[in-house]
């Protein structure tokens, strides 16, 4: 496995790191990405049989090609080296970062994942890093923490934390994570890299759930955190583009196809130049549609 | 998903939800017996944050389990929760765990890797990890050519070893080859179960065909067993002793060739008495149960519960006459610890 | 590698493994329970014994309960519970694996 910067990310579903049933099945659903968790669903005395579960899981289980990330335990605890060390040596896709709040966290782990590449004869940058960003500090940190490595994949912000640490807790509205919702979407943005919102833990108000992850797609989110896999459809149903987003999509491609084979340089459509935004919009629009089997392989529109 | 919490009991609302779950699964006793004793107490809750299961640890003993299965597959909240037990008692370091329930329970526990030491009609018994009664039996010094020997036991609490129990033991010596003297090991004496063992020991050793041990957890006490889920407080000594009846019958003596048990008659004791009738009815014809009468002198019957009586009272030249020296001499250096332990109430009317 | 005390690894959950490792003299003794012994005794039997010699223990007495775990599940599981058997969890040793 090799960490690869830019794809499809809407669905990240967490995994807990101790449960062998979960970590078999993760594999079936069709998660973007699969978390599996070293740090809050597993217990203090579980630490060490965890991480050697998740290292031969991620040597062996077939996860259906979903991208692999590893949420380590924090720099402030003493699972955390042994973790980085276990995660770089299975070949992991990203390390994800709890309790993230300055660019120095990130710049550590970045380091410290190298010397265990160096150590493994692993070549460096295999392994991308991504932060969770669960406090005050974290969000006002947000734009150097987006920055402040190359091999920077995204920001997630974790609800949880961040509004205990806020002196609140989560309200079905979402009022309450407005501002760290902005401040990490637009680092990431800022930065190039992708935005996660939190997960939405309660499994029984399907309504709370479209609500929340509409509104997140409307902001501009890539993906969404998951704790249950039946969460999975139902955010890729609103991150599906619509047919017309797709037939946009698709003469975006047929006008570079064109402009290649005149040799121009200059990219035009409806007499507009095609710039590298719209060129980026495309491919991602029509990357989620081949995903959600939206259209084929040939671009035949498969929707209803 | 099910999470595992920690449940504490002396939180009032804890304890009446708690109490509330474990009514409506048909557990209604919740007598200070049985909750006094118990370390921790683990809740099971779902996604809503209502319970669904519930155990808790006395010791190395697992207690109070159950679980709603209701939404949920059958099986998965009560593996959930006896992982959970059984990982806090790694924790503490325990390997080695039991458990007390309805018999209908025991096959449950027996897929998870529990192996049954004896059931009644009511109750079954077993235990879990290491060591276990194979690695117990096989650490007990044994004589050559013991299948060929004529092999007996007696059981005893000894609290404190008397001159009625040297002749209990004495009668046992002198018609067989080897003498096993198991020591009940539960902690609730006024002589803890160190103190029992060693006067047992010194009080013995001049019988050298006699072998002193500790009982560990399989000497089945009626102090230690749990009766929550017996359906009345009355099935108690019944069921207990028919439990440790059936583990002596059934693991211990076999493996050590013990045909027969010698017990002291028990004319005073309404517990003990019953005991003793439940144990015949139990052992024999397998084990031969000999009833020796208790040792009189001067026209009295000697029992631990007098002894226990007079250093409460301080009376020691009373205690000589009936002690061996080992334990009169032990009582005498330890006279004022042993008041002070009554003092902070320990019981010393029981066994 | 040096038996310490007894280590326990692994639940009693559905595809998971529970190993108990406690000292012995007579070589890896295993007592194995599982639901599929009559069709994979042999396999999980030979996985939890190649992974403690890997590891450099010879002689172990060894419970393991299964709950229909995979080959990998047991590898890591007998593992963790020969890392804590021997206190070693804190250098956990990943080529075993």
């Amino acid at each position: 496995m090799t960490y690869v910067k830019n794809r499809l990310r809407r669905t990240m579903m967490f995994v807990p790191g101790n449960n062998p049933a979960m970590i078999k099945d993760a594999g079936i659903y069709g998660a973007d990405s699969i978390m599996l968790d070293l740090e809050d669903s597993v217990s203090l005395t579980e630490k060490d049989a965890a991480r050697l579960l998740v290292y031969e899981a991620i040597k062996t289980v077939d996860f259906g090609g979903a991208e692999v990330v590893v949420r380590v335990n924090g720099q402030d605890t003493p699972y955390y080296d042994q973790d980085v060390k276990a995660m770089v040596k299975a070949g992991v896709d990203v390390i994800r970062l709890p309790k993230t709040e300055s660019a120095e966290m990130i710049q550590k782990l970045v380091k410290d994942i190298e010397k265990w590449e160096d150590e493994f004869g692993i070549e460096r940058g295999t392994i991308g890093v991504m932060a969770a960003i669960e406090s005050a500090k974290g969000v006002l940190h947000a734009p150097e923490i987006a920055e402040s490595s190359d091999l920077m994949m995204g920001l997630a912000v974790s609800g949880e934390d961040y509004t205990a640490d806020m002196h609140t807790h989560r309200y079905p509205d979402g009022r309450e994570l407005e501002f760290a919702r902005n401040m990490v979407l637009q680092a990431a943005r800022a930065a190039g890299v992708y935005a996660f919102d939190t997960v939405f833990s309660n499994m029984k108000d399907t309504e709370g759930f479209y609500r929340e992850t509409n509104y997140i797609h409307e902001l501009g989110y890539d993906g969404k955190s998951l704790v249950n896999p039946r969460q999975i459809e139902m955010v890729n149903k609103v991150f599906n583009p619509t047919k017309e987003e797709i037939e946009d999509a698709q003469n975006v491609q047929n006008a570079i196809r064109e402009a290649r084979a005149k040799g121009s340089g200059v990219i035009s459509m409806n007499g507009k130049m095609v710039d590298k935004p719209v060129v980026e919009k495309a491919n991602r629009v029509l990357e989620t549609a081949k995903a959600s089997h939206l259209i084929d392989e040939e671009g035949n529109y498969l929707g209803e | 998903m099910d999470r595992v919490v920690d449940l504490y009991l002396n939180e009032p609302a804890t304890r009446k939800r708690w109490e509330a779950f474990l009514s409506q699964l048909d557990i209604h006793n919740f007598s200070d017996r049985e909750i006094d004793v118990i370390d921790h107490t683990l809740g099971l809750l779902d996604e809503d944050g209502k319970l669904v299961g519930t155990g808790s640890i006395a010791g190395n003993v697992l207690k109070y389990i159950a679980v709603c299965n209701k939404d949920a597959v059958v099986g998965a909240r009560f593996n959930k929760i006896v992982t959970a037990l059984q990982q806090y008692l790694f924790n503490e370091r325990i390997f080695h765990s039991f458990v007390f329930t309805k018999l209908k329970y025991s096959s449950s526990f027996q897929h998870l890797g529990f192996t049954e030491l004896a059931h009644s009609d009511q109750a079954a018994f077993l235990e879990s990890g290491t060591p276990n009664v194979e690695d117990y039996l096989d650490e007990l010094p044994k004589i050559a050519d013991q299948a060929n020997k004529k092999v007996t036991a007696v059981v005893m609490n000894a609290n404190p070893f008397t001159l009625g129990h040297l002749h209990l033991v004495e009668e046992a010596s002198k018609s067989n080859d080897l003498v096993y003297v198991f020591v009940v090991a539960t902690d609730l004496s006024l002589f803890n179960s160190q103190e029992r063992l060693k006067l047992v020991q010194a009080g013995l050793k001049q019988l050298k065909n006699v072998v002193v041990v500790s009982g560990e957890d399989y000497m089945v006490s009626s102090a230690t067993f749990p009766a929550y889920f017996l359906q009345s407080p009355e099935d108690l000594i019944q069921t207990q002793t028919t439990i440790d009846a059936r583990v002596f019958k059934n693991i211990i003596a076999p493996k050590l060739n013990i045909s027969s048990r010698f017990l002291g008659e028990e004319p005073k004791s309404h517990t003990t008495s019953i005991y003793n009738l439940v144990l015949k009815k139990e052992l024999e014809p397998s084990i031969a149960v000999k009833i020796i009468p208790r040792l009189e002198l001067g026209g009295e019957l000697i029992t631990a519960t007098q002894i226990r009586r007079e250093i409460k009272a301080g009376n020691l030249d009373q205690i000589k006459s009936f002690v061996p020296e080992t334990t009169f001499e032990f009582i005498e250096s330890n006279l004022a610890e042993l008041q002070q332990r009554i003092k902070e109430g320990m019981n010393i009317n029981g066994n | 590698m040096e038996i310490k005390t007894t280590g326990v690894a692994g639940t009693l959950e559905s595809s998971d493994i529970q190993i108990m490792i406690s000292k012995g003299s007579n070589g890896i003794e295993l007592d194995l329970d599982s639901e599929v012994k009559k069709a994979y005794g042999d396999q999980i039997t030979k996985v939890i014994t190649e992974t403690l010699q890997k590891f450099g223990l010879e002689n172990a007495k060894v419970k393991a309960t299964d709950k229909g775990a995979l080959d990998c599940v047991i590898e890591a599981r007998t593992l963790a519970a020969a890392q804590r058997a021997t206190e070693t969890t804190d250098e956990p040793k990943l080529e075993v694996l």
